[in-house]
This record gives structure tokens, C-alpha cells and sequence, in this order.
């Protein structure tokens, strides 16, 4: 019998401190797993706030920006903001200004390609109007030496009036005030591309005698 | 013709205010016209001296050129050059530096221009024109027949006046800027 | 013919090596010239913040327009680096106030407290002299112009170096009596005739360098040197040269640097420059 106890003991005792060990452990994981759930729901809060306020401080930036950013990076910030559906309503308020903002600029954007759209095409029509005179004058700066490009001069300048025919070539414009370059001649102006071998100036306006040749040209600085 | 009196008077008045204003404020718009249009011309200068040193040039054209490149001078503008071992500067008339460079005869001469260039203000003197002066960093290159070549880089601080000044085109009165260029400092440089 | 092809394909890497190589030269000189502050205009731009690393001119109303940051890091570039008496903490602490959030002070081209120091080459009787030339901005009409306000040169100088000292040189007292009849003595005295001048006076530099060259004594030849002295830093003196040569810290820059604390110093330093 009291072998029996014995046995018992030994076997029993094993297993008791395998539950102790068990006990132990469990509880040890139960405290920690809780404490864990606290701190990861604070963490998420943490995150969130920050999360709240970089969105914030990101709209603000887009809202005020005057030009450092693209467009494009503008609107992927915006986008990635929105794919956080953050609850803030500031935030909220936030993002309706800068897609107001966004809008505005896409706009100007589009005006702008489509002013530059008209004037190029004006610019094309132009470029037809004066082709003749701008080959003309392409083919004096292009001339491969001095005998080609003398005659050259000679061929363009039988297309204006006399050698003398005056040239004006603006080089900016500030609302009513013109500035030009000092107003040159014909020839001269031929002889400047011959010696530069520069593409000529845009012409903008020429004026015909009653012979239809040009009497004065009005050209603006590339 | 009391009243045309002050007509004409307010009107002058106006007039002349107007000129003032144009030439006291040039806005930094404009201002960058000007400046590009002084850099202009002081890139053809380059061009009109290597057409002037190129021995290949006609002696006709070189000396229609050398009248081109004077046009771009204001009245007795000078160079004055000077080397890296010599501090001393010697001076030449523009004309009398051209007519030299054309003598020189080199073969072939080939000037290019470094990409850096600066643009001081423009500053109005007592007579109410401004002067400002542009540096361009230029590298000369002049092989002769025997194929001696020669090379160089000078800094070349180049003064631009600038002056507002308008004239009558077809009866239209044109305003333009006339600018012309002045004294040049070449001096001799390493940059590297 | 493998041989041939060989030396073919080497001699061509060799040469675009050649010409990349070139490019890369040329790109990185034209960094130097970038960096070197290549006109004194230049110089009053990067120490007023007034342009952009790139050479990009401010405007007032630019963000960056005489920002603090461009200028410590600008001002910081200016100085002479082969100058070993400018010390890194002379620099720290003139950087420093220069750039000061609350008082930052400026150089200004049209305001007085600067002046260039010109050493010239003329002939003086048929000899090479150096004369130095100090000039000033001035405000005239429309505009400004540059003036000489003193000169010194040696010459005159000897010219005047009799010491007072001396109690035996003087016209007595009661010389008027004898109708001045004793003035033969004090002009045949010509190397020391200063000291029968009124007690205070002093010798007017530029009338005579003016008066010489009207006669035609002196003959201008050229410039040989050129500095500028500024004083309108508040409690500093700096002076500013041109060094032509390689590399980037080159063009105008801060060659010498002084703390003045006291006006009297200013009057010392400026009374050095000019050899008064």
C-alpha cells in the first residue's frame, strides 16, 4: 500500500508540476495578452492622431501652395488622404478646400494648354502669311559661305520695297509699352543673320507698298 | 488760347512724367529683356571676332564686318587686356584690336563661350543713362598653318549702356532701348 | 587583322574617353566660374542674399529674397581661404551678427562707409611711380559716379616729412619791421619750407597729384591693383580683393577681416589705409 502511495507520488508528481508549469505559463500569457490589447488599441489612437494630423498639416500644404508642387503630386496627396477616410471633420473640410483648389489649377492648367494651342496655331497661320519672307531669310543664315549667302540677300531683298526698308524687332511687351531693339534695316538685318547664321526673328507684321513689297517689317525676338 | 496754354502745358507735363517714370522703374520684366538683349550682342561680338581672326575670311567681308562690330561700340570704347603674368593692362581702340586680330592670320580660329555668364545691375549715371557691365568667360583657340595653336580662356567684363530713346517710323514713334557696349576688360584666368 | 580591329576598338574608346572627358572638364570649370564671385556687384548680391546658388537674381517680394539661410551660407563662402589671420572663430561670430534674425545688417552700393583703394602706374618725371587713387561713390543728377577723394603717393610725401621739431626754423617775431626782408632766408630753405607754415596745416595730397598731372609731370600708364574697404558693418572692418585663380574660392572675397570696436579704431584703421 504504501508502495502504492509512493508509486503514486511519483507518478502524479510529474504531472503536478507540469500543470504548475502549465498554470503558470497560461496565466503569465493571459496578463500579458491582455496588457497587449491595451496598448495596440492605444497605439491605433496614437496612430490615428498622427495619421489626422500629417493628413492635416498635407491638406494645408496643398491648400497654400504656391507653386513648389505639381499638380500631379497634389493630387496624389489628396488621393491617398481620401483612401484613409479618416473621420476628422476638419479633415473633411479640409479636403473639399483643396479639391476646390485642385480644381481651380486644373483649369488654369487647361486654359493654358488651350491659349497655347490658339497662339500656335495663330503662329502657323502667321508663319503662312510670311513664309515667303521668313524662307527668304532662313535661306541667308543657312548659306554655306559668303557668295551664297550675298546672294541670298539679294533674292530676299527683292521682296521689300528698297535696302533701306526699316525693321523693327520688339523684344518685350509689358501691357501698352513696347520695347524694341534699335530699328535696323533691311539689308543690315539680312548681312546680321549672313555674318550670325541665326534663324531669324518672328515676324509679326509687315507693311506692303502700293507695288505689293514689303515697305516695313516687324519681327519679335525668339 | 489760355486754355490751349495749359492744355499744352499739362499735356507736356504729363508727357514728361511719363518718360521719368519709364526710365526710373524698369521692372525686373523688362529688365530681363534688356539684359538678354545686351547678351545678344555680346555673343555677336564673338561671332563678328572669329570672323574677323579667320584667315579664311575675304578681306572685303572681314572689313565690312570689323564697320558691323564697331556699330555695337559706343564712341571710343577701349579694350584693355591683360595676362595671368602680367598685371599691367594694355589698352587698344576697338577698331585697332580688330584690325590686329585680322592681321594676326591665324588659320582657323575657334572661340567658344562657357555657359556661365553674370549680369550686374544696371546703374544710372549722372546723365541719366544706365551702365552696367555683363562678365562672359570666353576660350580662344587659334591654330596657324603651321599648326601652332594657341589657346586661352579671358574673363571679358563688357560695359553696356543702356539708354530709352524713340524714334519716328512711318509716323509712328517707335520706343526702343539702345544699347551699346563700352570698355572691355579682358584679363587672362585658370579656371580649373 | 584581329590585331588591327583591336587597336582599332582601342583607339576609339580611347578617343571618346578623350571627349567625355573633355565635357566633364568643361562642366567642371564652368562650376568654378559659377562659384567664383566673378564682379563686385556680385559680391554685394551674395552677401545680401539677393541671388540663388544658381546665379538666379532675388528679387524683393522672392521668397528666398535675403533669407537668413541663403546668406550664412553665402557669407560664409566669401572669405579668402588662404588668409590664415581670418580664423574660423572671427568668422563664426561676424557671420553671426551679420545675419542676426532681429538687426541683420546689408552692404549697400549707394551708401557711404565704402571706398576702393586703385593702385595705379604713372611716369613722373620720365620714372615708373605706383600712385594710389581713393575713390568714392557720390550722388550727382540722375545718378552716380565714382570720385577721387585722396591720393598718396611716396613723393609727396618725403616732400613733407620735416619734423617741427626743429627751433631754429622760423621768422622771427618782429620780421614785419624789416619789411619780411628776411622771407630770402626761408625760401632758399626749400626742403624744409613746410615749417613755416601755419601750426595745423597739412598738404592737400590731391590738389598736388592734380596740379602735377595739369603740368604734365605726371603721365598716366594703367592700373595695377584694386581693393575696396568697408565699413558698413557695425563694429567691423572688412576689406575685399579679387584673387584670379583656379578654383572656386576665387574672384572678389573678404581678404582681411577686423573687429572694430570703437570709433576711434575705424578712424586708425582708415587713417592706416590711406598712410596719413
Amino acid at each position: 500500500m504504501k508502495r502504492k502511495i509512493m508509486q503514486t507520488a511519483r507518478v502524479l508528481n510529474p504531472r503536478l508540476i507540469m500543470m504548475l508549469i502549465l498554470a503558470i505559463s497560461l496565466s503569465a500569457g493571459f496578463s500579458s495578452c491582455q496588457s497587449q490589447k491595451k496598448l495596440a488599441k492605444k497605439k491605433a489612437a496614437q496612430e490615428l492622431a498622427e495619421r489626422t494630423a500629417q493628413a492635416k498639416t498635407d491638406l494645408l500644404a496643398i491648400i497654400n501652395d504656391e507653386g513648389r508642387m505639381t499638380l500631379e503630386e497634389k493630387e496624389f496627396k489628396l488621393n491617398s488622404i481620401k483612401r484613409m477616410n479618416l473621420e476628422d471633420q476638419e479633415v473633411k473640410d479640409l479636403i473639399v478646400q483643396a479639391e476646390q483648389k485642385i480644381a481651380v489649377e486644373r483649369a488654369a492648367i487647361e486654359k493654358r494648354k488651350e491659349d497655347e494651342r490658339l497662339a500656335k496655331e495663330r503662329e502657323a497661320g502667321e508663319r503662312g502669311k510670311y513664309s515667303s519672307i521668313n524662307d527668304a531669310m532662313v535661306a541667308v543664315a543657312a548659306s554655306r559661305d559668303a557668295s551664297a549667302a550675298n546672294l541670298a540677300i539679294r533674292e530676299a531683298l527683292q521682296q521689300f520695297s528698297n535696302d533701306d526698308v526699316p525693321v523693327l524687332i520688339l523684344i518685350s511687351q509689358d501691357g501698352d509699352e513696347r520695347d524694341y531693339d534699335e530699328p535696323t534695316t533691311i539689308r543690315k538685318y539680312l548681312e546680321y543673320l549672313k555674318d550670325q547664321k541665326k534663324s531669324p526673328d518672328k515676324i509679326i507684321n509687315a507693311a506692303y507698298d502700293s507695288n505689293g513689297k514689303i515697305k516695313e517689317l516687324e519681327l519679335q525676338k525668339r | 488760347m489760355a486754355k490751349l496754354k495749359i492744355f499744352i502745358f499739362l499735356f507736356s507735363l504729363l508727357l514728361g512724367f511719363n518718360q521719368l517714370k519709364a526710365q526710373d522703374n524698369i521692372s525686373p520684366a523688362r529688365k530681363l529683356a534688356i539684359d538678354s538683349l545686351a547678351l545678344e550682342k555680346v555673343r555677336d561680338l564673338s561671332t563678328y571676332i572669329s570672323i574677323v581672326g579667320n584667315k579664311d575670311t575675304p578681306w572685303s567681308e572681314a572689313n565690312r564686318v570689323i564697320e558691323r562690330t564697331l556699330e555695337l561700340f559706343a564712341d571710343g570704347a577701349m579694350m584693355g587686356v591683360s595676362s595671368i603674368n602680367r598685371e599691367e593692362v594694355n589698352y587698344y581702340g576697338v577698331r585697332e584690336y580688330l584690325e590686329r586680330l585680322m592681321a594676326l592670320n591665324y588659320d582657323k580660329v575657334d572661340i567658344t563661350w562657357y555657359n556661365i555668364q553674370y549680369i550686374s545691375d544696371l546703374e544710372r549715371q549722372p546723365d541719366g543713362r544706365y551702365v552696367g557691365v555683363i562678365t562672359v568667360y570666353q576660350r580662344f583657340e587659334g591654330t596657324t598653318e603651321e599648326g601652332l595653336r594657341y589657346v586661352d580662356v579671358t574673363k571679358k567684363d563688357i560695359t553696356v549702356y543702356v539708354e530709352r530713346k524713340s524714334t519716328q517710323i512711318s509716323g509712328r514713334i517707335i520706343g526702343f532701348w539702345d544699347v551699346l557696349l563700352g570698355d572691355i576688360r579682358v584679363s587672362e584666368t585658370k579656371p580649373g | 587583322m584581329k590585331q588591327l580591329s583591336l587597336i582599332i576598338v582601342f583607339l576609339v574608346s580611347m578617343l571618346t574617353e578623350n571627349t567625355a572627358q573633355n565635357i566633364n572638364n568643361r562642366q567642371v570649370e564652368e562650376g568654378i566660374l559659377n562659384a567664383s564671385t566673378k564682379q563686385v556687384n556680385q559680391f554685394f548680391r551674395r552677401f545680401n542674399g539677393e541671388e540663388s546658388t544658381k546665379g538666379v537674381r532675388y528679387y524683393e517680394g522672392d521668397k528666398d529674397y535675403r533669407s537668413q539661410a541663403l546668406r550664412s551660407r553665402y557669407i560664409n563662402v566669401l572669405f579668402d581661404n588662404g588668409n590664415a589671420s581670418i580664423t574660423d572663430p572671427i568668422k563664426r561670430e561676424f557671420v553671426q551678427e551679420v545675419v542676426n534674425t532681429g538687426d541683420p545688417e546689408f552692404v549697400d552700393f549707394h551708401k557711404t562707409g565704402w571706398f576702393a583703394e586703385v593702385t595705379t602706374k604713372f611716369l613722373y618725371q620720365g620714372k615708373d611711380v605706383y600712385i594710389t587713387l581713393f575713390m568714392n561713390i557720390e550722388q550727382e543728377n540722375l545718378g552716380y559716379k565714382w570720385v577721387l577723394s585722396n591720393v598718396y603717393f611716396p613723393h609727396f610725401e618725403s616732400m613733407f616729412s620735416s619734423t617741427s621739431a626743429e627751433a631754429s626754423r622760423f621768422l622771427h617775431p618782429m620780421s614785419h619791421e624789416i619789411d619780411f626782408m628776411n622771407l630770402i632766408r626761408v625760401f632758399n630753405d626749400k626742403d624744409n619750407i613746410e615749417l613755416y607754415a601755419a601750426k595745423g596745416h597739412e598738404p592737400d595730397y590731391l590738389s598736388m597729384f592734380l596740379y602735377e598731372l595739369k603740368k604734365g609731370n605726371l603721365k598716366y600708364q594703367s592700373v595695377s591693383n584694386l581693393k575696396f574697404h568697408f565699413f558698413q558693418i557695425g563694429g567691423w572692418y572688412f576689406e575685399v580683393s579679387n584673387f584670379n585663380r583656379p578654383g572656386a574660392n576665387s574672384g572678389w572675397l573678404i581678404s582681411n577681416l577686423m573687429k572694430v570696436d570703437k570709433e576711434e579704431d575705424k578712424d586708425t584703421i582708415i587713417k592706416f589705409i590711406m598712410h596719413e
